[in-house]
């Protein structure tokens, strides 16, 4: 069973990456159990993890959201690649974090990026996913977290 | 404590020698002070005797002179000037050493008398004055005076002759003592030199010795103290010591910054130690304990097993700006002095991997536990019944979920999802209960304490959340575990044949559970009740087939609320019924009958009732009304308060009643169906409540 720290891990690493980057934390809504068909947005980093948990890790986000990022961060490109690298960069900050906290128990892929709403997302047999809203201003994007 | 003791002793030897060593060098001095002294007027003495052994010489050659000078009628006014200076001489020279004690008596005695054997012979030509001589103008002449003065002076120049020799001897004598006595003393001084060297040469060896050992004491000191600083380094147990003011001391062992976070532990108050790593209650009881170990009637084993840091559950920062819980072991030891209780030591381990692991280990032989209890009860329970509660607890868990899924930002949203979790919560428990699947029913049990722990907080963000979504997650995995091993049980029950297609026969369908196995479940549920409360009842149950099948559910929720409560609330126990003259066992009655426009539900016990007062204390006290409120409700409106979210008589939560949630499920699922509630009472004899339901369309009912 996923523990609370561990859980807690990828969602510090998460809104971590708001309040570094856009000088705002985020924060986040009431978590819930994934039922059905996966909850994507338009850009979706995800990371693979294998070790002493198995299954994936992945932060989507609407591209309302991530332009809103951009613009916080002074960037004056909005380009479909600069929403995949900005959506990467923080699947990138959540594996870091979690390289970080878990050290060598955690095997952690590079994170790979999607756009659109039909990513392939591996599932993890017998892992439930859990999805984490995270509210930044008004807009909500979400981390889901499923590793056996 | 050794090396303490060590150094004190060389100290006090140290002291010990110097103070030999002043002693010893003061009587060299004084003694030597002296002697050189008695030295230095021995030998002016013995110049002064040498001196006195020429004056015998001296006074005879004067007085030949004299005569000489007669003889020739010269002048003798300046010989006997210079025989009246040397008299006068010897007699002062020879008084001063006859005051010398240090001399022989009796050779002074000796050169005495001789020397005052000169007196009359002397006396009568140091005393002549004037001109020996006559002159005439042609010839000088002794005159008659000067005849006189040449007698006495050939007398004297006779005597002199006689007695120089003696006299020179005797004052050679006293010279000789003297010489001796200078002599004996210079010898004492030397001796007294010698051994002061040699007293100085001996302390100055043992000053060597005590310095070679104290500077090997300093040395194994350095040592031993370099040695406690790597211990105190290395050793992964945070130690230090507590003075009588609770306040950590000087040296303490690395481990500390790890485990505290934080380095300033010299001088900081146990009490500052743990503020903000625990709840203020367990900090008070913390403290509480930590002034016990002060008794000197303590006894150290008795407060070891009532120490309540044995396990300490701590919040501390995780170092990514969040906070991690952690569990700390405090051991406390109290180090005695003279005195009583000096210090207490104090040791701290973190044990959170160990508690971690046995909290795994303890579910997992729960869980087999479980299983075991879960499989005898399902050998005896109805396959279709436990079908239905398992689809029934999923479609529960699937509305839990989706409360927790609508979306939340603010402390309003997020508490607003508590009160429908509760509701939920509540309900899957007790029909858990009263199937009889204890696993399930404590899960959930545990799930309801977490939502209670929220509703107190007065602010909530979605991180209290995460805990409760994991715990749900755990609860719907032991489901499907239940549901598996449920499909087995009925593979094996239904033979081999069965086996291979036991998903296709899993049990299943909400509305399959039947009037009968609800029977069956109720009677079941009442006899746990009555073993679990102690109390002796029967349940009756009249018409519950008239129910039809959409209202089965709902019913099935509300019987076993209401069940639980008469059991837990209402039913006296034996020895309160006799007393209140009542016979026999208590009688829980459920009347389920179809009416003209309707259905009607009569649920009523034989027990307590239900006193208004009461009502409104308990509802005082829960907070859910301020005294005024109270006091200006009426009887009728104080039963109604047992339908309010929350309300319950009972002080403390157990498995069966405590968090005022049930009797709010059953208002809410008549409410729910279109139906009504009511609710009456006589104290001391019964509580009655009449559900009415809406009549539905015929298909429904079949």
């Amino acid at each position: 069973m996923l523990r609370e720290e561990e859980l807690k891990t990828f969602v510090d690493g998460t809104t971590r990456y708001f309040e570094v980057a856009a000088q705002q934390p985020a924060t986040i809504g009431s978590p819930y159990l994934l039922e059905g068909e996966p909850a994507i947005h338009d850009y979706t980093g995800i990371i693979n993890i294998s070790g002493k948990r198995e299954g994936v890790v992945y932060f989507t986000a609407p591209r309302a959201m991530l332009t809103v990022l951009l613009m916080k961060m002074q960037e004056s490109d909005f380009s479909h690649d600069s929403m995949r690298d900005l959506v990467g960069e923080v699947a990138n900050t959540i594996s870091g974090n979690a390289r970080r906290d878990f050290g060598h128990d955690f095997v952690i892929s590079v994170p790979s990026v999607f756009a659109g709403d039909k990513p392939q997302i591996p599932q993890q047999p017998g892992a439930r996913a859990f999805v984490i809203p995270i509210h930044w201003r008004s807009h909500s994007a979400k981390l889901v977290v499923s590793l056996t | 404590m050794q090396l303490s003791g060590i150094d004190r002793n060389r100290r006090l030897l140290t002291a010990a020698a110097g103070i030999v060593l002043a002693a010893v060098m003061s009587l060299v001095l004084i003694i030597g002070f002296r002697l050189a002294t008695q030295i230095r007027a021995g030998v002016a003495m013995l110049q002064q005797a040498s001196e006195l052994e020429t004056y015998p010489a001296v006074v005879a050659e004067q007085l030949t002179a004299l005569r000489q000078r007669l003889d020739t009628l010269e002048y003798t006014g300046r010989v006997h000037a210079e025989l009246a200076a040397s008299v006068s001489g010897f007699d002062r020279d020879f008084g001063a050493l006859e005051h010398q004690r240090t001399l022989d008596p009796a050779a002074v005695r000796a050169a005495t008398r001789l020397w005052r054997s000169y007196a009359p012979v002397l006396a009568p030509v140091l005393a002549y004055h004037g001109e020996p001589y006559s002159d005439t103008a042609t010839s000088s002449a002794l005159s008659r005076n000067g005849r006189v003065f040449y007698a006495h002076v050939r007398r004297a120049e006779l005597f002199a002759a006689g007695h120089t020799a003696a006299l020179h001897r005797e004052l050679a004598t006293v010279s000789g003592a003297l010489q001796a006595q200078t002599a004996s003393a210079a010898a004492r001084l030397r001796l007294l030199l010698s051994v002061g060297v040699l007293a100085v040469l001996l302390l100055g060896l043992a000053a060597a010795y005590l310095q070679l050992a104290r500077a090997r004491g300093e040395h194994a000191a350095r040592a031993a103290e370099e040695q406690t600083r790597d211990i105190l380094a290395t050793v992964r147990e945070g130690f230090f010591l507590l003075d009588a003011d609770y306040r950590i001391g000087a040296v303490w062992s690395q481990a500390l910054t790890h485990l505290f976070g934080r380095s300033d532990f010299a001088g900081l108050s146990f009490e500052e130690l743990l503020r903000d790593k625990v709840s203020p209650e367990t900090l008070n009881t913390a403290m509480k304990f930590i002034k016990l170990l002060w008794g000197d009637r303590a006894h150290e084993n008795l407060m070891k097993s009532i120490n309540p840091l044995g396990q300490l559950e701590v919040s501390m920062d995780s170092g990514r700006g969040g906070k991690e819980t952690r569990y700390l072991q405090f051991d406390f030891h109290r180090v005695m002095g003279p005195g009583g209780v000096k210090h207490v030591l104090c040791s701290v381990g973190d044990i959170t991997s160990t508690v971690l692991l046995t909290r795994e280990l303890h579910e997992a032989q729960e869980n087999a536990h479980a299983q075991v209890d879960m499989m005898l009860g399902m050998l005896h329970s109805d396959p279709l019944q436990l079908g239905a509660f398992l689809d029934g607890a999923a479609a529960s868990l699937k509305h839990v979920n989706a409360i927790l899924k609508e979306p939340a930002r603010h402390h309003g949203e997020f508490s607003k999802k508590l009160g429908g979790l509760t509701r939920e919560l509540h309900a899957l428990k007790g029909e858990a209960s009263a199937l009889n699947l204890m696993s399930i029913a404590q899960r959930v049990h545990h799930l309801e304490d977490m939502v209670a722990e929220l509703t107190s907080r007065s602010e909530l963000t979605g991180n209290d959340f995460l805990p409760l979504v994991l715990k749900l997650d755990e609860l719907l995995a032991h489901l499907r575990g239940v549901r598996e091993m449920t499909l087995r049980l009925t593979a094996l029950k239904e033979g081999p044949s069965a086996a291979g297609s036991a998903d296709s026969a899993a049990p299943s369908a909400a509305g399959a559970v039947g009037t009968g196995e609800l029977g069956t479940a109720l009677h079941s549920l009442a006899r746990k009740l009555a073993h679990d409360h102690g109390k002796d009842f029967q349940l009756t149950l009249n018409g519950l087939a008239e129910c039809p099948s959409a209202y089965l559910p709902t019913l099935k929720d509300c019987l076993i609320q209401m069940l639980r409560n008469a059991a837990v609330h209402g039913i006296e126990t034996d020895g309160v019924r006799r007393a209140g003259a009542k016979a026999g066992a208590g009688q829980v009655r459920v009347d389920f009958r179809r009416l003209q426009n309707g259905y009607e539900l009569l649920f009523e016990d034989d027990g307590a009732g239900l006193l208004p007062e009461t009502l409104k204390a308990a509802a005082v006290h829960k907070g859910i009304l301020s005294p005024e409120q109270a006091a200006s409700l009426d009887d009728r409106s104080a039963l109604g308060l047992i339908f309010k979210p929350g309300f319950s008589t009972s002080e403390q939560v157990t498995m069966d009643a405590g968090r005022g949630a049930g009797m709010d499920v059953v208002a809410k699922a008549v409410y729910g169906l279109g139906g009504k509630i009511g609710v009456s009472t006589h104290p001391g004899r019964f509580t009655r409540f009449k559900i009415a339901l809406p009549a539905i369309s015929e298909t429904a009912v079949a």
